[in-house]
């Protein structure tokens, strides 16, 4: 409960004082609850299943507020409140603005938290809102002449998207023996195939929206181009992991029948995204175009993943939720400091800014290898864990998904060749303490799950094998 | 009845003492009286304190007051001291009128409490009256004058075909009294092939009708679109609020009675209020100016209300307590700051709330909770009281439910606009700001919604 209640309290605070907060109360503010989750692992472990750590009779007797813990819970708890503080510390310009889109982006840390620890469905459903309030606010006041029209595509493929999942979520309350919300509830109705197809049709559509999976994508690039930066790496960098992980938890586990559908389809559907986001990144001109198109492309490579249904898939997806949230977070970082120092973010405009800041550089080159997935980078053992289990799912799909390895490579290297080196007229200031721990924090992030994935891994292990035995019981039932 | 004694002394007191002060400086004195009744209703119903002694004044079989009576008087007296406390800097607020909203409350009470349609009748007169005044009470204003003459006449006229309706439940059942009202009829339904005598179906579409117009549910809405937009502000929220959830207590009640023939009578109430909700929430959508709107608005609300009419339980009172609660706390506010943002530039039009944003934040902060907590919106009591209607009455009514999502859809178009017009429309230079009085309320208000919206059932277990 605490660290759902503390960056939301933090939120007041901020918009408390007004101006007189500065960057450095926010960054304290935001990094509470790290160590809360500290004492989370401590207290509470991975293993041994999704434990309730906090309950309370919320909207009747069966529909309480219940919040859960466990390896897969802790791995994106550990994302949402590594990365707010990333973001809280250098994403956000010092302008007019500063206050609000503090205020807002440590509301939003709350309401993710929110999504990643509820254990009930109703409790998801308004947390997975709450969570869209902020980005509403920030895409619409902040994203200069065209806000109105970009927010409201936005706003209507999300809310679409979370109705129909709230119809299902609906369903299932209708159908469970004591009107329960909670998880165990929901996952005890038993259902048709027709009526499974049905139900996972709803959950399905309001995650393929937020991923997105390739015919949902279209309110993507512009709300990442025309977004402040923290708003854009709040989107890419966490929000679209709710997507991902409500995958995993809600549901995998809820309409475990409708699967054998749903497969084909959604894999067809991620692989054609993988390209399909990676070729149009080719072709950006503008950076932030390019990493949202290069975003659509990793993420849907993580569905694909999932939907092979192996605990490799699920494993190696869970850590590349993570390591996309870092590298992203960090290219989103980089080019808002070169828009800062600079005024543009096109390629062609851009050009030799290594010369004049080679630490710069080094942060920058790091999180590009990291998206590319060089080895002993934490792109690696992800991607490599995805592309195999999509191999042994049908090695033409991993075939075609690979090419990704190498189209990722081009445009990454492409964004680092025409801004970095060559001739170029504009230079990046020096980077100061806040950049430094923010891009210090990412360094460490590739790094070490470069190094040591294993470590990674081993925290959703359990959570990962215990979806996994759900879905083969299910399909046992079925065949 | 303890808070009816209160309210109704209270009003004398005051009327008495306004005939030497000319000023308004009795509105502290009845927010004291008002909270003053609502405490002590709440610990009666609680068993804190005993009342009994006044209880017996009155016959049990005319008037009755139980647990759940107890409840939404407390409930009525609250709502009426936030409202008056509200209001009480409005321009033209004298004493009488402070009086005739007592009254009026004392009439509420009565409906509440009825055990015999003689006693509704008179709660409803009671009710009213004070009503046709308070609407026409802005004297120099030909709006409000003509809201006052509709009011009266549509209202003496509905009064008219209620009275009807009561001969003939008379006629056919023999009493007037709840309690052997229903018994009749129900046995006969009971009986096979005994048909219900067409006078008492005949009398309870009548008093419907009657009670209808009170909660100004379709295709008996008409007046309250001109009668909202006419009155004064502090009584649109009255009638908006304490009338709508009087009425549908009343109309609970007396439905109730007539349980065992429900199948007679649910068939058009359900196609009633599929009208009402979707054409408050149509015409709401169209609607330029600010109190046109909250007034469809509250015709929609009108219309989900429909559907606990339907649920037929009577442990199941807590909901309209709950959804009373909410929907009346997020209607005092959002009347509240649109009575403050009106300026003579732009007095009834979405205009007032451009900028807002910039111009007083916390203001537009509590403006957002009030209109989300409207329409429905997690995390706000209005969302948990439309949860708990909706799905308590699945059952009995799905077809009114599907409907009533499908508004509760619809109606965020036009909740939307206060959030757009004080968000996103961009004021020019020079706009006179208006300053506004009792911030410390309305965030007080909405932080209620929030709080009441965070953890409902804390609030029910407690209260019920």
């Amino acid at each position: 409960m605490e660290i759902i209640l503390i960056p939301i309290i933090a939120a007041l605070v901020t918009a408390g004082l007004g101006k007189r907060s500065n960057v450095w109360i926010s960054t304290l503010l935001s990094l509470i609850p790290l160590a809360v989750l500290y004492t989370y692992f401590t207290r509470f472990g991975v293993d041994n299943g999704w434990k309730t750590i906090f309950d309370l009779p919320w909207i009747s007797d069966n529909i309480r507020f219940t919040l859960g813990f466990d390896g897969l819970t802790g791995m994106l708890l550990l994302l949402s409140n590594l990365m707010v503080p990333v973001i809280v510390m250098a994403g956000i310009r010092d302008d007019e603005n500063r206050v609000k889109l503090t205020a807002l982006t440590l509301f939003m840390q709350g309401a993710l938290n929110g999504v990643f620890m509820a254990q009930d469905g109703l409790m998801f459903y308004i947390f997975w809102e709450l969570a869209l309030i902020p980005i509403y606010f920030i895409t619409l006041t902040m994203s200069g002449e065209n806000a109105f029209k970009i927010t409201l595509r936005f706003f209507l493929y999300t809310f679409i998207g979370s109705l129909a999942m709230l119809a299902s979520l609906l369903y299932l309350f209708l159908h469970t023996a004591d009107y329960s919300f909670s998880f165990e509830a929901l996952r005890a109705v038993e259902l048709s195939r027709i009526e499974s197809i049905w139900v996972g049709t709803g959950i399905l559509l309001a995650f393929a929206v937020k991923i997105p999976l390739l015919p949902f994508h279209s309110w993507q690039a512009d709300t990442y181009t025309h977004s402040p930066a923290a708003g854009s790496m709040l989107l890419s960098g966490i929000m679209l992991k709710m997507g991902l992980y409500g995958l995993l938890r809600w549901y995998l586990p809820l309409a475990p029948e409708s699967i054998e559908f749903f497969q084909p389809w959604i894999i067809g559907l991620s692989v054609a995204g993988v390209l399909y986001g990676a070729l149009i990144a080719i072709r950006q001109k503008d950076m932030k175009r390019l990493i949202a198109f290069s975003s659509l492309s990793h993420v849907a490579l993580i569905a694909a993943g999932i939907f092979t249904l192996t605990a490799e898939g699920l494993e190696g997806g869970v850590l590349q939720m993570f390591v996309h949230g870092v590298n992203v977070i960090g290219l989103f970082l980089v080019v808002e400091l070169i828009e800062k120092s600079t005024g543009t973010r096109l390629l062609g405009e851009l050009g030799g800014l290594a010369k004049s800041n080679r630490s710069f550089m080094i942060f920058f080159m790091l999180l590009a290898l990291g998206t590319v997935a060089v080895p002993f980078t934490n792109g690696f053992p992800g991607e490599f864990m995805l592309l195999k289990a999509v191999y042994m799912y049908n090695p033409n799909m991993a075939l075609l998904a690979g090419l990704t390895i190498i189209f990722c490579a081009v445009y990454i290297f492409r964004m680092v060749q025409f801004s970095m080196f060559g001739e170029g007229k504009h230079e990046v200031s020096s980077l100061k303490w806040n950049e430094y721990v923010a891009f210090g924090i990412l360094s460490v992030a590739v790094l070490l799950i470069g190094f040591v994935p294993q470590l990674f891994v081993d925290v959703v292990h359990s959570s990962i094998l215990q979806i996994v035995t759900w879905v083969s019981e299910a399909k046992g039932v079925l065949s | 009845m303890i808070a009816l004694f209160i309210t109704f002394f209270a009003a004398v007191v005051i009327l008495f003492l306004g005939l030497n002060k000319k000023e308004s400086s009795f509105s502290n004195l009845a927010v004291v009286a008002l909270l003053a009744s609502s405490i002590c209703s709440f610990c009666n119903a609680k068993g804190l304190c005993n009342f009994a002694i006044l209880e017996s004044w009155v016959p049990a079989n005319m008037m009755l007051f139980g647990y759940s009576e107890h409840m939404f008087a407390s409930l009525l007296a609250f709502i009426s001291a936030v409202i008056v406390f509200a209001f009480r800097k409005n321009d033209n607020l004298g004493t009488d009128q402070l009086g005739l909203i007592m009254f009026s409350l004392c009439g509420a009470f009565m409906m509440i409490a009825y055990q015999h349609i003689v006693m509704l009748f008179l709660g409803i007169e009671v009710l009213s009256i004070p009503l046709y005044v308070l609407a026409g009470s802005k004297k120099e204003s030909l709006a409000s004058n003509e809201a006052s003459l509709k009011y009266f006449l549509m209202g003496a006229f509905s009064t008219g075909i209620f009275l009807l309706g009561t001969a003939f439940i008379y006629g056919g059942t023999g009493s007037l009294e709840l309690e052997m009202m229903g018994i009749k009829p129900s046995f006969m339904h009971a009986m096979e092939g005994m048909p219900i005598p067409t006078l008492i179906n005949a009398g309870l579409i009548l008093m419907s009708v009657g009670l209808l117009f009170k909660v100004a549910a379709a295709p008996f809405h008409f007046w309250a679109p001109d009668v909202y937009e006419g009155s004064p502000n502090r009584t649109t929220v009255f009638m908006a609020t304490i009338v709508k959830i009087t009425a549908f207590v009343a109309f609970n009640k007396l439905l109730s009675t007539f349980g065992g023939i429900h199948n007679t009578w649910s068939g058009w109430l359900c196609v009633l209020g599929m009208i009402t909700i979707v054409w408050g929430n149509l015409a709401g959508l169209v609607q330029n100016g600010v109190k046109r709107t909250l007034a469809f608005s509250s015709i929609a609300h009108a219309g989900y209300l429909v559907m606990f009419l339907l649920i037929l339980d009577e442990s199941k009172t807590w909901i309209l307590w709950y959804y009373g609660f909410a929907y009346a706390m997020a209607s005092v506010l959002v009347f509240l700051i649109s009575h403050q943002s009106a300026t003579d530039k732009n007095p009834v039009g979405f205009d007032m709330f451009n900028g807002l944003s910039k111009r007083s934040p916390w203001v537009a902060f509590a403006l957002v909770v009030g209109v989300l907590s409207m329409a429905g919106i997690p995390i706000s009591a209005g969302f948990d009281a439309k949860f708990y209607l909706f799905s308590f009455a699945w059952q009995s009514s799905p077809w009114l439910v599907g409907v009533g999502l499908l508004g509760s859809a619809i109606s965020i178009g036009y909740y939307f606009k206060f959030i757009k017009h004080a968000f996103l429309v961009k004021v020019e230079g020079d706009e006179t700001a208006v300053e506004y009085n009792d911030k410390g309320l309305m965030i007080l208000i909405a932080a209620l919604l929030l709080l009441a919206g965070a953890m409902p059932w804390v609030l029910l277990k407690w209260v019920f």
